[in-house]
């Protein structure tokens, strides 16, 4: 914890340098998922940044898409920041939903490249990967996506992340044989064919604390997992193992919903949240990755050994621009599927 | 004495009384019935003027199901918790009094924990791998776990839990105010338990029955996270449709179709109960 503080007070000073210009009290609303994300982006993120600018932050949540979208529509725009998910940035961007990100306030050339556009820079990165429990396949390990639809070999329910988004139809592909170079434009006839073979043995995760409890409880024997909450159930002793062959890394990124009233307390807190030492101590808490490029020298060497980043070679790169463009066409036909 | 303040209502100042409900009438015009109109307008007018999102939302068997499901566990739901909690009601109106404020208290407690955490117990009580499944399969009952959530059968049995105090209230209520006597005049007349309870009992705790049924059976056609957590996709109900649709997809003009659908059949349904039950209750 002690290294969590000395990270926190680097960004507290760095905040300070950004301070010099605001004002007296302002305030600015932060809207997050809840939970412990949210818990730890205040405690990283929104305290520090209060201490160094006098800016007050206000909490709100859970993010919904048709709030911001209503918001933006009417002028009535009561969030400053909005932690979304990278495809639904994207979209949003190209939709007219989004103040353009002001990057004389904001560093580029620290940020992942893959997590930044001009509407949206990456809050946090997670890489989805194969979890399973250890004790049901002692034989044979489960090595990548095709251990999900080989029943056989690997009997029990699995389970899947419910929304529609990147993530498991790439998996469905991959494991039917589809190279990753060759995954986009996504087949999703193929896909959906693929996931038919299972689909009696799925059981679907809503929330990330949802996914753990089906995987620690033994409900599910494998499945698709967000990295970082299979590391706190390995953290807590539960026997579970994590593949990281063929990982699909995808990030949440934060927006700035376009009429907001507090745009310039936004950028800031962006630049604060996304500097590298306030990158490092949430990736350090959360399990998640950082997207500054400067974040994993900073953190210790048991937590920066298992970042997505040092599987990259094994990971597959999801195609959030792909997404962006067909994210509410492959959204009608997920949620048809699930619901035959 | 009811005559009496029946009269003096209906000769009261209608002017006056009606500038009273001013407030409260704007207030229900301003954040009830014009978003709703709103939502509904937009069922009409996105993407394109028309009817189409109707026409996808009834012409779809996948959607169709889903309003099947919808009324099948909200009767469920409804029919369970008056099993439930109809002998509840009438066991707190007969019990000593501290012990009924009692349990009414535990009632009360239930309703007032957090919903999320109700919900994720009766997950991890009901999973294959839970309590229930664990204890049969050690007694030897059955030997395969039962399929109790992820489908209807654990919505239904989340959302009883959470539905049976919203019977026993209100007909608590209405049974309190029954005379026992009435009940030993009933035996007294040579009626058996039996036709006491139906004939004495049932007819005369009628409006709360009925107020208690109506109140469940329409939560339970909008309720959301219970069928979320406790539901499998497969089986999905209408609010979380809704969900998808707003939430998810931005499709206001799906998602207010089915808004739509969702409150006229409600209606149909209220005005029914209303013409059939509504002189008794």
């Amino acid at each position: 914890m002690k290294l969590a503080k000395h990270l926190k007070t680097g960004a507290a000073v760095l905040a300070l340098g950004l301070a010099a210009t605001a004002a007296q009290a302002e305030e600015m609303v932060f809207t997050s998922w809840g939970g412990q994300t949210q818990d730890l982006q205040k405690q990283h993120w929104a305290e520090p940044f209060t201490a160094a600018t006098g800016i007050a932050v206000a909490h709100d949540g859970p993010t919904d898409y048709g709030k911001l979208q209503v918001m933006v529509e009417s002028g009535n725009v009561t969030w400053d920041l909005v932690d979304v998910e990278a495809d639904f940035a994207a979209k949003a961007g190209n939709d007219g939903l989004l103040e353009p990100i002001d990057f004389s306030i904001v560093d580029r050339s620290q940020l992942d490249p893959r997590f930044v556009t001009d509407y949206s820079v990456g809050s946090f990165s997670y890489a989805f990967v194969l979890g399973y429990d250890v004790n049901a396949y002692q034989a044979d390990q489960p090595k990548d996506w095709s251990a999900l639809f080989d029943l056989e070999k690997y009997p029990g329910k699995r389970s899947l992340y419910k929304w529609s988004g990147p993530g498991v139809l790439e998996a469905a592909l991959l494991a039917d044989g589809v190279a990753p170079e060759d995954l986009y434009p996504l087949d999703l006839d193929r896909a959906f064919a693929k996931l038919d073979t299972i689909k009696s043995e799925i059981i679907w995760w809503s929330t990330g604390a949802q996914s753990q409890q089906l995987l620690a409880s033994g409900e599910v024997s494998i499945g698709q997992f967000w990295c970082g909450r299979v590391f706190l159930l390995q953290a807590t002793g539960t026997d579970v193992g994590i593949s990281w062959e063929q990982n699909l890394t995808s990030a949440d990124s934060l927006v700035v919903p376009k009429g907001s009233k507090n745009k310039e307390a936004a950028m800031k807190f962006i630049a604060l949240a996304t500097s590298a030492e306030a990158q490092a101590s949430f990736a350090v808490d959360s399990g998640n990755s950082p997207i500054n490029v400067n974040s994993a020298a900073l953190m210790p060497a048991e937590y920066a050994e298992k970042l997505p980043e040092n599987f990259s070679d094994l990971g597959v790169d999801l195609d959030l621009a792909y997404w962006a463009a067909n994210r509410d066409e492959i959204g009608a036909r997920w949620y048809a599927w699930q619901a035959e | 004495m009811a005559l009496l303040t029946l009269s003096r209502s209906s000769v009261g100042l209608p002017g006056r009384n009606l500038l009273l409900t001013l407030p409260a009438l704007l207030l229900v015009v301003f954040f009830f019935l014009l978003p709703v109109a709103i939502l509904l307008s937009r069922s009409v007018t996105e993407p394109t003027l028309g009817l189409h999102n109707y026409v996808e939302l009834l012409g779809s068997p996948t959607y169709l199901k889903i309003f099947y499901n919808t009324f099948l566990v909200s009767s469920l739901v409804t029919i369970i918790s008056l099993l439930i909690g109809f002998p509840v009601a009438w066991a707190l109106a007969i019990m000593p009094r501290g012990l009924s404020s009692v349990v009414f208290a535990i009632l009360l407690l239930s309703m007032w924990t957090n919903l999320l955490a109700r919900t994720y117990a009766w997950m991890v009580l009901l999973q294959r791998t839970g309590v229930i499944n664990k204890t049969l399969m050690g007694l030897g009952i059955i030997d395969q776990p039962l399929q109790l959530v992820n489908n209807l059968v654990g919505v239904t049995i989340g959302m009883t839990y959470i539905m049976v105090p919203f019977i026993v209230i209100p007909l608590h209520g209405v049974i309190r105010k029954i005379d026992p006597a009435i009940l030993q005049a009933a035996a007294l007349c040579g009626a058996s338990r039996w036709q006491a309870l139906r004939m004495v009992l049932i007819p005369l705790a009628r409006p709360g029955i009925f107020s208690g049924a109506l109140m469940v059976f329409v939560m339970s056609l909008g309720y959301f996270v219970t069928p979320a957590l406790l539901g499998g996709t497969a089986n999905m109900m209408l609010a979380e449709l809704i969900a998808q649709f707003v939430q998810s997809l931005l499709n206001w003009g799906m998602g207010g179709a089915a808004a739509l659908v969702l409150l006229s059949v409600t209606m149909a349904l209220y005005i029914l109960q209303v013409r059939l039950f509504g002189a008794k209750g």
